[in-house]
């Protein structure tokens, strides 16, 4: 699939903001199934420098910075992305190495571990306790395979919570997730990660986006996508593979991957400082068109 | 030789040793340096040395030499404590210890160039990957910041014992934004002024060629600046408890003390916004924390640090001493793996050992932990953790097995250290010498041109209890003056040598946070004088009415005291509480001591002190002798109980403010700093006489209740010995404002305060050079003309209703066009220092 990314944020302040400082991640990632073909980033009014770098996890992220007086700012980041077909394609046939096998795998095996332990440690956002080990526990049974394992916590946790919309922010704390059982896409991947960390294997959040499709009959609505996050397991023998639990599926030709990292505060896809001592109001429209 | 006193006073406190002790050798015979200390102590006799103790006491406080700040408004500083027994060390063992400072120096710097580069000590498995993953210090943001072909830590700090084998040891790491090298070289001051004969027959080093070093550091890290380099000294505020140390540094070091706001990055350059606009920032010694450094890339809350920082180091635009991300090396953790760094790194063993530690992340020794619990020291590895030091032995069997349980949660979060007795030190303890664990902090710095430079000295610290080794500023610990004493001639007195490449600091600016809280400074300062300059009067009139009997018309005390809640701003008041004309002392009394009153007296020089406080660094001894005045009067003032001593308490405060504004006035260059002071001043004192004559003459009196109210008033601006000597008893109302409005000899006539308030600010610098006169001036101008235009006589006149309105209406014009000029200037000069808003994206709203 070839996909039209247009992510427009904009910020309406009441008062007059005298400078602004900010950092983009929205670059879609290049990958062997996902190839960022063109990304162009329109922002208003002008900034007076912006500059490209790589990051820690090699995420694409933007720089800018704004010094004219103004009380409206709008950034528009547009890419088009072409998608092949899911991570885990059925061509290659899913690794059934069991949880006790990888674990011992992953700790044997010091470069890979290297490589891994950010992925298995506490990080901000991600912390777990003996609660969330026992959530996770009938998930994981010791002989059973890996991916399947995390098929089913992925299930456990699509059935369980409910997709509630404005219930939690950004610093909800997973414990407050597990307790009330609503949340969004965020809440159930930082849920998941700290999970199977707990377990002992390597987890990471990723960011993007997923292409909504409106039932049928239904014209769907200009801005009505959203930018999305799941979640990317580490299975020795097989690689990272992603997970959806918000949706309980793989991702595939709709998800389209532009950054990851430990959790959520490795890669918002906005932030900034301004200069102001006013309040700020934000809207943030998201389209992703097909073209093929 | 030894006297026979002098040796008593060494046995007696060797008697008292139950520990290995600084002054013993390790065949136990007294170091022959100490002896010689010991010998000069006697000789000046233990009752001088307290003597000399209190003057040291003295001396530290007037410096304004602190520890805290005001937490409350009145909260005061604490003085800094210094012991005046210093710590002694050999020349030639210590030149064996900065060898092995200067290894470890070398060995930090090497190891953060590979953590934040190819990590090669995990990949050769000399540390565990979770000493960089799991280290709180590692800052991801900072992995491509670094300019890794030149020396990263420049600035470096270790705490050293003495061991239980004789040897130093060091027991911490600073990296980030290592404190204490003010202090020492204060503590230097304070000991060579106040008890030089102690260093009788001895040679101590100095302190000074560590700060050249510094220096020298600095324009080698700036070469490619053609000007000479623009160096700021970035504090975190008035509120963190070394600010003392960061002013003091700032300004024995030539550099601009600012904070956070002052700075701002553009087009990926840092500037400094001062009073004559942005001024590009060539170096930034840094007194904040790594992650406090930037809010876009780091800690998001943070309001200490300078937002895009990090994306002026990677573009190579500024120079950060020591640049964010450091204080990855300052986990505890790295202590148990320091010997194979060394070995790998340098092929050489420590040149000066570390407390043995262990990680617990190894699973041998996390059974060698469980097993040796009672005896060993739990440490948290990250010290950002906010985990105390755990003692095993202090544990009972079930809180130990607790704490197993809880590193084996997590055990790569912990790690163990052996427990050992360090050595003792003497200590002077009320009155007496006794012996008190202590810690030698002591700084390096890179010198471009010889490598690490060692602090020939540093700042000892001991233990305020006997028999603990609890060293902690906040504590109540004492600090002592550290000397390396050798045979060669040095003198004790410190000078600052000038440098090889002669340092001129061309950016002399005024950061436009000072400039407002000098502003300030003057404001409460006149506001303090003015209110008390009233209240005195008041109260004068009130006790001679008493003398009377009270049979003296009321009439002008009710206007006087009504004019006093006016003045100070403090309704209900006189105004709307006729009550209070009954016990007018009762009012007066809460005008004066009610420190949560705002107006009162009491508010008003707590706010001058915190003013004060903010701008530390602009003040002389001699300012800071006048501060004290105050600080102490405001203490007596607000802790007073009787009426009695009102007045005395009253007057003391008045004659500190009086004092400050003299001393500042009499000593201070007529730069930016003064005429921001003194602009501040003459608004305060415009707006506090305009007030008075309004509320007193907007309506035409009865002769005798004028003539009161003329006296008062000529009192109120200095003039009735003046006034006297020309119209001998006459006290009426045409004279009198003849007198205090344009009487342009007169320095309190509100003609001489608007000229010389025209004059202050014409002075100050202008938006262009085109600008021939701004707005301030514009404004200024016509407060002056309006009132040369208008005639007493005219101005005295009531109309059909007794009310004078000509000169109600000129005085409203006035004050207004004045309180234009106070906005004008906040907006003109102090309206960089504005909020900043950090956020991250609220993603909630639009995810699935």
């Amino acid at each position: 699939m070839k996909y039209k990314l247009v992510h427009k944020t904009e910020y309406d302040y009441p008062e007059l903001v005298t400078g602004y400082q900010s950092l983009l991640c929205l670059v879609p990632r290049s990958l062997p199934n996902q190839h960022c073909e063109d990304f162009k980033l329109e922002i208003e009014p002008a900034p007076s420098d912006i500059s490209e770098r790589n990051d820690f996890y090699g995420n694409t992220t933007h720089y800018f910075s704004l010094n004219r007086p103004h009380r409206k700012l709008t950034v528009t980041a547009t890419s088009i992305v072409s998608r092949g077909s899911s991570t885990i394609g059925s061509a290659v046939p899913i690794s059934q190495i069991t949880c006790a096998d990888a674990r011992q795998l992953i700790k044997q095996d010091r470069a890979l571990r290297i490589g891994l332990l950010e992925f298995m440690l506490i990080s901000p956002m991600v912390k777990w306790d003996q609660e969330i080990f026992d959530f996770a526990k009938d998930c994981f049974p010791e002989n059973g395979s890996l991916y399947e394992c995390v098929t089913q916590l992925s299930q456990k946790i699509f059935s369980v919570f409910d997709f509630v919309p404005h219930f939690t922010t950004v610093n909800t704390p997973i414990k407050e997730v597990l307790y009330t059982k609503k949340g969004v896409c965020q809440d159930f991947s930082h849920l998941a990660i700290a999970c199977i960390r707990s377990m002992g294997f390597p987890a990471r959040y990723v960011s993007g986006y997923l292409e909504t499709v409106p039932p049928i009959g239904v014209l769907k609505l200009q801005g009505s996508d959203a930018s999305h996050a799941w979640i990317s397991v580490f299975i020795p023998d097989q690689g990272w593979c992603d997970f959806d639990p918000t949706n309980n599926l793989v991702p595939g030709e709709r998800h389209i991957v532009t950054a990851w990292g430990r959790d959520y505060s490795d890669v918002p896809p906005m932030k900034g400082i301004i200069f102001s001592s006013g309040k700020q109001a934000l809207t943030v429209k998201v389209d992703v068109i097909p073209l093929e | 030789m030894l006297t026979e006193v002098a040796a008593n006073l060494i046995r007696e406190y060797k008697n008292s040793l139950n520990s290995y002790d600084e002054i013993l050798d390790p065949k136990g015979d007294i170091k022959p340096h100490w002896k010689t200390l010991f010998r000069n102590l006697e000789q000046l006799g233990i009752n001088d040395l307290k003597l000399r103790n209190n003057e040291i006491i003295g001396k530290l406080r007037e410096n304004g030499v602190t520890y805290n700040v005001y937490e409350t408004p009145d909260g005061l500083n604490r003085p800094w404590q210094l012991d005046p027994i210093p710590f002694l060390i050999d020349q030639a063992e210590w030149l064996n210890i900065s060898k092995g400072l200067e290894q470890r120096a070398i060995l930090l710097d090497l190891i953060i160039k590979d953590l934040y580069g190819k990590r090669n000590l995990v990949k050769d498995a000399i540390i565990p990957a979770e000493l960089v993953f799991g280290n709180s210090g590692f800052l991801r943001p900072c992995a491509d910041i670094h300019k890794m072909e030149s020396n990263l830590l420049s600035l470096y700090a270790a705490d050293l014992a003495r061991g239980p084998d004789g040897r130093m040891w060091i027991v911490d790491n600073r990296t980030q934004a290592p404190s204490g090298s003010g202090y020492a070289l204060e503590n230097r001051f304070a000991m060579s002024k106040h008890l030089p004969e102690l260093a009788d027959g001895m040679h101590i080093n100095k302190l000074s060629p560590f700060f050249h070093s510094l220096q020298q550091n600095i324009i080698a890290a700036t070469e490619s600046v053609t000007d000479s380099p623009h160096v700021i000294y970035l504090t975190p505020g008035p509120n963190n408890e070394s600010y003392f140390e960061h002013a003091y540094l700032a300004s024995y070091l030539g550099y601009t003390l600012a904070q956070g706001d002052d700075l701002m990055v553009r087009n990926g350059y840092v500037f400094l916004k001062s009073i004559d606009g942005l001024q590009k920032v060539d170096v930034i010694i840094r007194r904040i924390d790594d992650e406090w450094c930037d809010p876009l890339e780091l800690r998001e809350n943070s309001r200490l640090g300078i937002p895009g920082l990090l994306e002026a180091l990677r573009m190579g635009n500024v120079k950060v001493l020591n640049p964010p991300g450091v204080s990855v090396v300052e986990n505890h953790a790295f202590s148990a793996f320091m010997p194979s760094i060394c070995k790998y790194f340098l092929q050489q063993d420590l040149l000066i050992p570390s407390v043995a530690t262990w990680w617990c992340g190894h699973d041998d020794v996390l059974d060698k932990v469980q097993r040796d619990l009672h005896r060993l020291i739990i440490k948290k590895a990250n010290r950002k953790s906010k985990y105390s030091t755990i003692y095993g032995k202090l544990l009972t069997v079930a809180q130990r097995k607790s704490l197993c349980a809880e590193i084996a949660e997590r055990p790569y979060e912990y790690i163990a250290q052996e427990e050992v007795r360090l050595s003792t030190t003497p200590s002077y303890v009320d009155g007496k010498l006794v012996p008190r664990y202590a810690v030698l902090r002591s700084f390096l710095v890179h010198d471009s041109k010889t490598g690490y430079v060692t602090m020939n000295g540093g700042l000892t610290r001991s233990s305020p209890f006997e028999d603990r080794f609890v060293i902690s500023n906040q504590n109540g610990g004492l600090s002592k003056d550290t000397w390396i004493v050798s045979n060669q001639s040095e003198t004790l007195t410190e000078k600052i040598t000038v440098p090889f490449k002669s340092i001129v600091n061309k950016h002399v600016s005024l950061p436009s946070r000072s400039a407002e809280n000098l502003f300030w400074v003057g404001r409460y300062c006149e506001r303090g004088i003015s209110t008390i300059k009233f209240i005195n009067i008041v109260i004068s009139v009130l006790n001679l009415d008493r003398n009377f009997a009270g049979s003296s018309k009321q009439e002008h005390i009710k206007i006087l005291l009504e004019s006093l809640t006016n003045l100070t701003d403090s309704l209900p008041g006189f105004i709307h509480d006729p009550d209070l004309f009954g016990r007018p002392m009762d009012e007066i009394m809460d005008l004066v001591n009610s420190n949560s009153r705002s107006g009162s007296i009491a508010s008003v020089a707590s706010n001058f002190l915190n003013a004060v406080s903010s701008v530390r660094n602009q003040w002389d001894i001699e300012i800071w002798r006048t501060i004290d005045m105050v600080e102490n009067a405001l203490k007596n003032l607000t802790a007073q109980k009787g009426k009695i001593e009102l007045q005395n308490n009253v007057d003391n405060l008045y004659k500190g403010l009086f004092a400050f504004l003299g001393v500042v006035t009499e000593t201070m260059p007529r730069n930016k700093s003064f005429l921001m002071l003194d602009t501040g001043k003459l608004i305060e004192r415009i707006l506090a006489k305009i007030h008075v004559i309004q509320w007193c003459f907007s309506k035409v009196h009865e002769e005798n209740t004028e003539s009161e109210l003329v006296e008062a008033i000529l009192l109120n601006h200095h003039m009735l010995v003046n006034y006297r000597q020309i119209y001998k008893s006459r006290l009426d109302v045409n004279s009198m404002l003849d007198m205090i409005m344009f009487e342009n000899t007169l320095p309190y006539s509100l003609v001489s305060m608007l000229d010389k308030l025209f004059e202050n600010v014409s002075k100050l610098p202008k938006v262009s050079n085109s600008e021939r006169i701004n707005e301030t001036e514009k404004l200024c101008l016509e407060a002056t003309t309006l009132i040369k235009l208008s005639s007493p006589e005219g101005l005295a006149e009531g109309n059909l209703f007794g009310e004078r309105t000509a000169l109600i209406n000129l005085l409203y014009k006035v004050t207004a066009l004045i309180l234009s000029v106070s906005t004008q200037l906040t907006n003109q000069y102090f309206s960089h220092s504005v909020m900043q808003n950090s956020f991250l994206q609220n993603s909630e709203d639009d995810e699935i």
